[in-house]
Parts: structure tokens; C-alpha cells; sequence
């Protein structure tokens, strides 16, 4: 709760200092700020706190979270200066919309009532709808933002819709309150719940970006602004997942039978579908757009498999996605800034005169991919285990084939970098930052992807 | 009080753990440090670097061996678990025992003198680094072989000397003929190292477990002569074969000399190629519980020392004469494991590496001296250009041959006593092959240093003595080869046997189960064993003085010897029955199952799928309003699906 308040102070700070026209201030405050928040969300560890009549709590399971994502937040900024360096304008409402948007992101991991949820997702969105467009002279960017928000508003009107008959049927938007309804109606679930729940999926699915609720993604995120694309593409994801996840399981996990089938469903069009689109991409961003489709189905999996250590492989995951998505970004955003192009023309012979680039990029596309001995491997590996456990098999298998169609779209870029030498462009100039924050998502993905263990038993 | 001791006590174990991880670390860090930078690093520190870092690792050895010695425990070091899933666990964990005390203070002794010895050595070559970077990655290697507690770590660094061998072996990539070398010993290797992973899964079906502790314990239980572990024993012999060379896997070992010769001295007649007696050693409840694989260990073992033998007496490259001598010393030694002296096997093995690496040092040496020469047939008369190499040469020569008081004699002597006590047969076959080592060592002294000097030699002005750094090792090894064998006197002399009581906890389960313990010699025979052997030794240098050094050219060979010179025509055979069917078959099986029938499905599935996600794209209009309507009508339908049906 504390970290959020920080969070808000720091964006009101930096509007502040935008609006008298302070510059240099701007990302020292960020790069302050948001350590402390992130130190004080860890400071609730293992205390379970809850707030406002159980309007947020401060769980472990969305302290986790919460650090994953203002971690994430972190990475991001730390790529703004790069990105933005031909603007000469302070820039600070940007950042506070991105501070504003991680604010509801932090709201989705920790809500107690659904009404909280929708706060959350609504502060998130509304954010990430003006980020969409705020290259305000780039078309692209305009049909990106409205495309996003007319299907994000449509997107909420059912999740709102959906809140308001549960409200109905159990007469409380408590999510322990609603837990006690469903476990006392166990053999007679309302209509009225059952329809609800499956509209809050519907809005939630289309949230996380899975099928058959995910046309928004690609156009969006190829029209966005490329690092707001990388926030979208994993904070965004990531705290709705989170978000969904604690719905289920502290809700619904005793009415399974209303919602597993489709979930199920959801989760194999999304992976089927997000990988054989990225198939045919020759625009990296878009490609990564299709991946982010494909990794949301693999994460719906472990709703899907709840019971098990669900929670824990979830944040493995999320941390592994995010990590390489974030990785993969950071050198397109390279590439693009020397060559003027997402082609994956641009990548071609990269490794000659940027190897660190280079292979910074392989490992993150080999751990997307799922290539032992990386994060991204163990990953998958957990979250099929639990739901072979919980005898999801088709799924699973489905899960498997769908891995093994991306290894082709995962590694063409990495085939581009080093088979393709003679072409090479001139090397591409990047700043000091920019190699150590590689460097160490590089790190981290080897690391995690020996210790998965260590994720996997947090929460 | 005793609660003090008991502090104390735990204290230094702990301390004892860190050493053995330590132990690993450090050339683990030596190799990451020189071969990340070796394009940076100057080409003169990265050699001191990896000594230093052997260096430090001796000690640590030293110390670990002065305790495990003195306080006759184990120090286990649980590492992490390596493997866990359903009921198989694998932790990653070391053991340091007598044994692998014995083995890492030979890894490390050997290898620091071997590390120093190539500081000389390479001095001019372009890729030194790298050369120390792999130095130091098979020192990690072994090590990690040396010291696991488990058949599968073990597997580890038996495979990852196998590799760093590799890669030294074809150290100068440029020369073709050294990556086929090098290709040849890798492909020798992995199919001895099949055979060791097929009995490390038959260990595990077996025992459920991969720990060596363990399964000694368990199978002792088990009655001698048992199938399984028949089966088992075969299969780690197999294993055990590829690695050190013996019949019919030996033929990489000549070639691998290939590379720098301190590699030939450190790796391939020091330490890796013992690999395989270290196996047998370590299992040796489960070779002693399997009769028939002792036989057959022991049949092969001497097969090898004879066809070795023989070669290297017809050989005329003095790195190939050193290698077969190799290969027949080692057949030696599994002979002793056959005749179930596991003591007397390792003790030969720790003489042997210290005389072998002295030798490969000498001829490194010669070589060395000689500008790159390594024909002893363009060699002669070489004991006044470098005196000091002769010097340490003829030491190693002595020792080698069974000569008493040099190290050999006693290793060797010790092997020897156990083949009598098996039989008078067995007695003396052995010690005929014993003898052949005089022959073939004697033959190389006197070719290279006595005979007159041949006209190459005289033609070349520039013989120089050796550098100190590389000599002071190879003094160091002289030394060693001269007094290494007084830690075990014969028993007619002594009654301390130092070096099989120190291995005797080691070993006490195996031969507490061994089932034929063989009668006790009397002393006259014992004496007749020392005297005999001794005397011929005498006569057959006497001979090969008179045939070598007054015959300036090696005889032409006629006949049997054609056999022997071209190594009873191995490689031939094999390229014959093995390498050519299999090349025809592999043909085969390209173009018909391959290339036809795998491929073919692998391309249709790969086309269907672009296929699909060439249509599946065209959904994605960019048409915002579809959207909205695809999503209405997704509703409609997870609403009528799920409320109506």
C-alpha cells in the first residue's frame, strides 16, 4: 500500500516539475523513487496486511508481484533517456501516465474486491490509452491508441457488467465474501453468478491480450511507441495476469467446473493462434506482439492449474517473460534507432559489430523459445508439470507443439544476427546503460534458469 | 572437554569441505579467467596464472591428503541437488577418501610440474593462453572426475577430460592430420563412454541409486558371480577400456601424441588415461563380485601390455614409442586389477605417472632441442648436446624398466608378487612383459643418445639445452621416479607396506569378499622372482647395446616385424570391417530414411504450418470495427456454450 503511495507521490512530483518547466530533475526523482517503493513493497513481506476493509492486501502473493513489476518499471525508465533523447520537452507527462499506469497495475495484484479490480484496471488503461498515442504527430501511433481504447472501453463495459452480477448473485463484492457463497451454493451456483463470472473472464482475457479477445494487441502494440509498447507488453500483461490469477483462486477455485472448459479453450486458441501468426512476421515489433499473444496463453495455464503451486510457477514465468520480453525490446529499440526499420532485415550481421547486443538477444529469444538451461525453459517446464498434474495433458500438449512452432520465429532473428555477416550494417552506438542493463537480464536468465526453485517456493 | 573436541572436530571437517570445493573452484576460475581474456591477457602471465592456480591447489590437496591420511575419515561435501524429480535424486557431492586424495595429489603434483614444465614449452607458440585455459579446464575436469561421489558426476568429468583431451590433442587446428587425431580419440572414447553410461543406468535400475558408497554397500550383499552385476562390471570395463586404451580401443592413444607433448605427458600417460583404472578401483566390490569381468579384465590387460609391447619396440617416432609404452603399462596395470591387487594397480599408476611424465618431459626435451624433430632415426649421440635431458632420461629409463631402487621396480614388483600367488603361469607371463618394457625403453636411449649421431644432427648447429623452467620439473619428476617406490618395499625386505596399508580402508570390502585369496610365496620362490627378472634385465641391455649403438642404421624389418612396426595393421582392421560398412550403411540410411521418408514428414509439417499461419494472418484486418464484431459474436457464442448447453 505504502509502495503505491510512494509511487503517486513521485508522479505527482514530476508532473509538478514538468509544469514548471524543470527538466533535469525529472528521471533522478524516478530513479529514486521507485527503488524506495520497491524496497518498501518488500518491507510487508510475510505480514499480509489489509487495508480499507479488505480493499487491498498486501499479501505475499501481490507483494511478489508488485516487485516484478516496479522492477520492470525500473528497466523501463532506465531505457527513456535512450529512446527519448530527440525530444526536447521534459517529457513529464509521459512518465507520470507510465508511473500512473504502474500505480493501477500494483492496484490489480492486491485488490480485495472486485470493485478494486476494476479501479485498478481502469487507472492502468486509461493510462496505457493515452501512452498508446502520445507520439501525437505519428498516425500510427493515433490509430493505436484509439483502436486500443475503443476495445478496451467495449472490453470493460463487460467486465463491469460482469462485477455487477456477481454483485447480484452473492450480494458482495468481497472476494472472501464471495468465496463463502460459492462454497455454501456449491450444487446450485445462480445463473446469474455463472454468467458473471464468464463476462469477468471475457474482460480479463481480453486484458491479458489471449484469444479469442486479443485483436487489439498487435495493431496496438505495433502503433505504440516502442518502449511504451515494452511497458504494455510487460507490465501490463503481467499485472493482469496477476490479477486474474488471485480472482480465480481466491474466488472461484470451488466452481472450477463453470469455467475450466473455457479457459481451456481460450488458452489453446491463444497459444495456437499467437504463434502461428508470429510465424509469418518479417516486422520484428509485431512479431513480438503475436510472442506476447502465445506467452498469455501459457500463463492462462496456470490458472487453469491453480491448485498446485500455481502462484509460485506463475511468478517464475512472469518474471522470465518479462525479463526476455524486456531484453529483446531494449535491442530492438537499438536496431531500429540505427537502421530506421523493425525488419528483421535490420538484425541482419548485428553480431559482427555489437556481440553483446547480439547475445544478449539469442539468450532472450532462446529463453522465450524455452531452450534449457534458461529461466524461460524452467518456466514452461514447471507450469506443464502442474497442469499434467491436474491432468490438463491435452492442454499441455497443445502448450508443447505451440513451443515448438515459436523456436522458428524465436530463432530467425538470432539466424539473421549471425549467419548474415557479409551484410552487415555499420555497429550501432549505444550508451553504457543500455550494455549493463543487457547484461544483467542476460545474467538473470541464466541464473534463474538453474535456481527455478527458488522463485517456485516464494509464494 | 569432549565437547570442545567434538567443536574442534566439526570445525575442521567443515573446513576440510570448503578445501574440496576449493579444490575445484579454483581451476574452474583459472580456466574462465584465461579463456575469457585470452585475447587480452599477455601471453607470458596467462602460463604463470595457471600454475599459480595449480600451485595453490596442491597445497589445498596436500592439506586434504595429510588429513583424510592421518584421521582415516572421509570428508563428503554436499554440493546441491544436481537432479530431482519424481523418485530419482542426484545430489552433486564430493568425496575425498584415500583414494581420491591419492588421485588429486597426483592431478595436482603432476599437473603443476607438467603447468610450469609448458611455461618453457610454449613460450612461442600464438595460442598459448588458450593451451593453459584447457590446461586448467582438464585439471577442473579431473578433479571433478576424482573426487565425485557418484557415478554420474563421475561420468561428468570423465566426459570432460575427454573433451579437454580433445581439444588439446587438436590443439594445432591448422594441421589437418591433428583434428583427425584429435576427431579419432573422441570417437574411441564415446564409444567406451556408451558402454559407462549404459552401466550407469544399469547401476541405477539395480541399486535405485547412483551414490558409490551406496551401492558398494549394497552390493556386497549380493552374491558373487551375480548376472546384473556381471553385466554392470562389463559395461563400466568397456567404459574403462575407451579411456585408457586398452585392446581393442587403444589405436587413439598413438595418434593423440599429436598434440604438444606436455598435453602427451600430463593427459595422456599421466593422469586421464588412468581414468579407467581409478573406475575399476573405486568399484571394486563390484568387479570383486564378478569373477568373469576380472578374467576378462585381466586377458585384456595382458593382451594390451603385449601387443604394446611389441609395437613399441618397431616404433620410430619417440612421442609413439612413449605412447605404446603407455598403452602396455596400462594393460600392466589392469592386469594387477585383474589379479584383484587393486593396490598394486594404483601403485604402479602413481610410479608410472611420475617416471612416463618424466619421460614425455625428456623427449618434450629432445623435441624441443631438436627444433620440432621427432624421428629417433635422424637422432644419435645426443648424451654430449644435452646432457642434462640425458641425464634425466636415462633416470626415467631406469625406473621404467624395473630397475631396483627406482620407483618401478617396487610398483612393478608388487604386481609381480600377486601374479605368482595366482600361478606360476600367470607369475611368469608377466613378468615377460615386464621385460619388454626394457626392451623397447632401451632401444629408445640408446638410438637417441648413444648411437653416432646421424647426419642430421650433425648438420644442425643449433642444439641447445632445455630452458630451466623446463628442466627444474622434469628434475622434480626424476626425483620422485627415483624415490617414489621406497613407500612400499617388497615383503622380503620390509615389513612396512606402506603404500597398500594406506589404501587398505579403501579396499577392505573388496577384498574381504574376494573369494580366491592366493597362497602366500615362499621366500625362495620370492627371491627367485627379484633375482630372475633382474638378470635378464642385465643381459637385455646388454644385447640392445650391442645391436643399436653400433648399427647406424635401424635394421630394415622383415617379415613378423613388418606386423609389429605397422601395429599388427589395427587401424587397417578396423577401417575394413568397422569404419567402411558402417559408412556404407550410414549412406544408406541418409538417402533412403533420412533424406526421404524423416525429412519429407519434418518439411510437410513445417509447410502445413506456414501454411496455416499464412491464413491465420489475414484475420487480423486492422480493421477496428471487425474486431468489435469478432468479439461480440465470441461472447454470444462462450455465453450460448456455456449457460445453454
Amino acid at each position: 500500500m505504502y509502495a503505491i503511495i510512494t509511487i503517486s507521490i513521485v508522479a505527482i512530483i514530476v508532473l509538478f516539475l514538468g509544469a514548471i518547466q524543470k527538466k533535469t530533475p525529472l528521471l533522478p526523482i524516478i530513479f529514486v523513487g521507485l527503488p524506495v517503493a520497491f524496497i518498501i513493497n518488500l518491507l510487508g513481506w510475510n505480514q499480509s496486511i489489509h487495508y480499507y476493509n479488505e480493499m487491498y492486501i498486501a499479501d505475499n502473493f501481490s507483494i511478489a508481484f508488485n516487485a516484478v513489476l516496479i522492477f520492470t518499471t525500473l528497466l523501463v525508465f532506465i531505457f527513456a533517456p535512450v529512446y527519448y533523447k530527440p525530444v526536447k520537452r521534459p517529457l513529464e507527462d509521459i512518465y507520470a501516465l507510465i508511473l500512473f499506469a504502474l500505480i493501477g497495475a500494483l492496484t490489480m495484484t492486491g485488490f480485495g474486491n472486485i470493485l478494486m479490480l476494476f479501479v485498478g484496471i481502469e487507472t492502468m488503461s486509461l493510462s496505457l490509452y493515452i501512452l498508446a498515442g502520445s507520439k501525437k504527430f505519428d498516425p500510427n501511433s493515433n490509430e493505436a491508441a484509439m483502436k486500443y481504447f475503443l476495445t478496451g472501453s467495449f472490453a470493460s463495459g463487460f467486465l463491469l457488467f460482469g462485477i455487477a452480477l456477481i454483485y447480484g448473485a452473492c450480494g458482495s463484492m468481497n472476494l472472501e465474501t464471495i468465496k463463502e457463497f460459492v462454497v455454501a451454493h456449491h450444487n446450485n451456483i445462480p445463473a446469474m453468478l455463472n454468467i458473471g463470472l464468464l463476462l469477468v473472464a471475457i474482460g480479463m482475457t481480453f486484458k491479458i491480450g489471449a484469444a479469442p479477445f486479443h485483436f487489439w494487441a498487435p495493431d496496438v502494440y505495433e502503433g505504440s511507441p516502442t518502449l511504451i509498447t515494452t511497458f504494455m507488453a510487460t507490465v501490463g500483461k503481467v499485472a493482469a495476469i496477476a490479477a486474474f490469477f488471485r480472482l480465480m483462486s481466491s474466488s472461484f477455485s470451488d466452481m472450477e467446473s463453470s469455467w475450466v472448459v473455457t479457459l481451456t479453450i481460450f488458452a489453446i486458441a491463444t497459444i495456437l493462434i499467437g504463434n502461428l501468426s508470429a510465424f509469418y512476421q518479417d516486422n520484428v515489433k509485431r512479431m513480438f506482439a503475436y510472442s506476447g499473444i502465445a506467452h498469455a496463453g501459457y500463463m492462462l495455464i496456470a490458472i487453469i492449474a491453480l491448485k498446485q503451486q500455481a502462484a509460485g510457477v506463475l511468478l517464475l514465468y512472469s518474471i522470465s517473460y518479462t525479463i526476455a520480453t524486456i531484453t529483446a525490446f531494449a535491442v530492438l529499440i537499438l536496431v531500429r534507432e540505427e537502421t530506421g526499420t523493425f525488419s528483421i532485415n535490420a538484425f541482419k550481421g548485428l553480431a559482427k559489430h555489437n556481440p553483446t547486443e547480439a547475445f544478449a538477444m539469442t539468450i532472450a529469444m532462446l529463453s522465450l523459445a524455452g531452450i534449457p538451461p534458461l529461466v524461460g525453459f524452467a518456466a514452461k517446464y514447471n507450469l506443464f508439470i502442474a497442469a499434467i498434474e491436474q491432468g490438463h495433458l491435452p492442454l499441455v500438449i497443445v502448450a508443447i507443439v505451440g513451443s515448438m512452432i515459436s523456436v522458428y520465429y524465436y530463432i530467425r532473428p538470432v539466424v539473421a544476427m549471425y549467419f548474415n555477416l557479409p551484410s552487415a550494417t555499420s555497429a550501432i552506438d549505444s550508451s553504457s546503460n543500455y550494455k549493463k542493463q543487457i547484461f544483467l537480464a542476460a545474467f538473470l536468465m541464466i541464473v534463474l534458469g538453474l535456481i527455478p526453485g527458488v522463485i517456485i517456493n516464494l509464494i | 572437554m569432549s565437547e570442545l573436541v567434538t567443536r574442534n572436530y566439526s570445525l575442521v571437517t567443515e573446513y576440510m569441505e570448503l578445501i574440496s570445493i576449493l579444490l575445484l573452484v579454483f581451476p574452474l576460475l583459472g580456466f574462465l579467467a584465461i579463456g575469457l581474456f585470452q585475447k587480452q591477457m599477455n601471453r607470458s602471465f596467462s602460463g604463470i596464472l595457471a600454475s599459480s592456480v595449480i600451485f595453490i591447489n596442491l597445497i589445498l590437496a596436500a592439506i586434504l591428503f595429510n588429513f583424510v591420511s592421518s584421521s582415516n575419515q572421509t570428508v563428503e561435501t554436499q554440493l546441491f541437488d544436481w537432479i530431482k524429480f519424481g523418485d530419482i535424486s542426484i545430489p552433486m557431492s564430493l568425496t575425498v577418501d584415500r583414494l581420491s586424495a591419492l588421485m588429486m595429489l597426483i592431478v595436482n603434483g603432476v599437473g603443476l610440474l607438467i603447468h610450469i614444465y609448458s611455461i618453457g614449452y610454449m613460450k612461442e607458440d600464438e595460442g598459448v593462453n588458450r593451451f593453459f585455459a584447457y590446461m586448467n579446464l582438464f585439471v577442473f575436469f579431473m578433479l571433478t572426475l576424482v573426487l565425485s561421489s557418484n557415478y554420474l558426476m563421475l561420468f561428468i568429468g570423465w566426459e570432460g577430460v575427454g573433451l579437454s583431451s580433445y581439444l588439446l590433442i587438436g590443439f594445432w587446428f591448422k594441421d589437418h592430420v591433428n583434428n583427425d587425431a584429435a576427431k579419432k580419440a573422441f570417437i574411441m572414447n564415446r564409444i567406451g563412454d556408451l558402454g559407462f553410461l549404459l552401466g550407469i543406468f544399469l547401476l541405477y535400475s539395480t541399486f535405485k541409486t547412483l551414490s558409490i558408497s551406496e551401492i558398494a554397500a549394497k552390493a556386497s550383499l549380493m552374491p558373487s558371480g551375480d548376472l546384473t552385476l556381471t553385466a554392470i562390471t562389463l559395461c563400466l570395463f568397456i567404459g574403462a577400456m575407451g579411456k585408457s586404451a586398452q585392446i581393442p580401443l587403444f589405436t587413439w592413444l598413438p595418434d593423440a601424441m599429436a598434440g604438444p607433448t606436455p598435453v602427451s605427458a600430463l593427459i595422456h600417460a599421466a593422469t586421464m588415461v588412468t581414468a579407467g583404472i581409478y573406475l575399476i578401483a573405486r568399484s571394486s566390490v563390484l568387479f570383486v563380485l564378478s569373477p568373469v569381468t576380472m578374467n576378462i579384465i585381466l586377458v585384456i590387460g595382458a593382451a594390451t601390455a603385449i601387443v604394446g609391447g611389441i609395437i613399441a619396440i618397431y616404433q620410430n617416432d619417440i612421442k609413439k614409442v612413449l605412447a605404446y609404452s603407455t598403452v602396455s603399462q596400462l594393460g600392466f596395470m589392469f592386469m594387477a586389477l585383474g589379479l584383484g591387487s587393486f593396490s598394486g594397480a594404483m601403485f604402479h599408476l602413481t610410479t608410472h605417472a611420475f617416471f612416463k611424465a618424466l619421460l614425455f618431459l625428456s623427449a618434450g626435451s629432445v623435441i624441443h632441442a631438436l627444433g620440432n624433430e621427432q624421428d629417433i632415426r635422424k637422432m644419435g649421440g645426443l648424451r654430449k648436446k644435452i646432457p642434462f635431458t640425458f641425464a634425466l632420461f636415462i633416470i626415467g629409463t631406469i625406473a621404467i624398466s624395473g630397475i631396483p631402487p627406482f620407483a618401478g621396480f617396487f610398483s612393478k614388483e608388487l604386481i609381480l608378487s600377486a601374479a605368482y600367488e595366482h600361478g606360476t603361469g600367470m607369475g611368469i607371463l608377466a613378468t615377460a612383459i615386464s621385460l619388454l618394457t626394457t626392451l623397447y625403453m632401451f632401444r629408445l636411449l640408446f638410438v637417441v643418445f648413444y648411437k653416432p649421431e646421424s647426419k642430421e644432427i650433425k648438420a644442425n648447429h643449433h642444439i641447445h639445452e632445455s630452458p630451466k623452467v623446463m628442466l627444474y620439473p622434469m628434475a622434480i619428476l626424476a626425483i620422485l621416479s627415483v624415490v617414489a617406490g621406497f613407500v612400499q618395499m617388497p615383503k622380503l625386505f620390509s615389513e612396512t607396506q606402506g603404500f597398500d596399508t594406506f589404501l587398505s580402508p579403501v579396499f577392505a570390502k573388496a577384498s574381504g569378499l574376494a573369494t580366491v585369496s592366493g597362497q602366500a610365496l615362499s621366500v625362495q620362490t620370492e627371491w627367485l622372482t627379484l633375482i630372475i627378472p633382474i638378470s635378464i634385465i642385465f643381459v637385455l641391455i646388454f644385447l640392445s647395446y650391442k645391436r643399436f649403438v653400433n648399427n647406424k642404421e635401424l635394421a630394415v624389418q622383415t617379415g613378423i616385424q613388418h606386423v609389429f612396426a605397422n601395429k599388427f595393421y589395427f587401424d587397417e582392421i578396423y577401417d575394413f570391417f568397422l569404419v567402411k560398412p558402417l559408412a556404407f550403411i550410414s549412406n544408406v540410411f541418409r538417402g533412403l530414411l533420412d533424406q526421404t521418408i524423416i525429412n519429407g514428414f519434418v518439411n510437410a509439417v513445417g509447410n502445413g504450418t506456414l501454411f496455416v499461419g499464412k491464413r491465420l494472418r489475414r484475420l487480423q484486418t486492422g480493421n477496428v470495427g471487425l474486431y468489435l464484431i469478432f468479439m461480440v459474436f465470441s461472447i454470444i457464442a462462450i455465453l450460448f456454450f456455456n449457460i445453454i448447453l
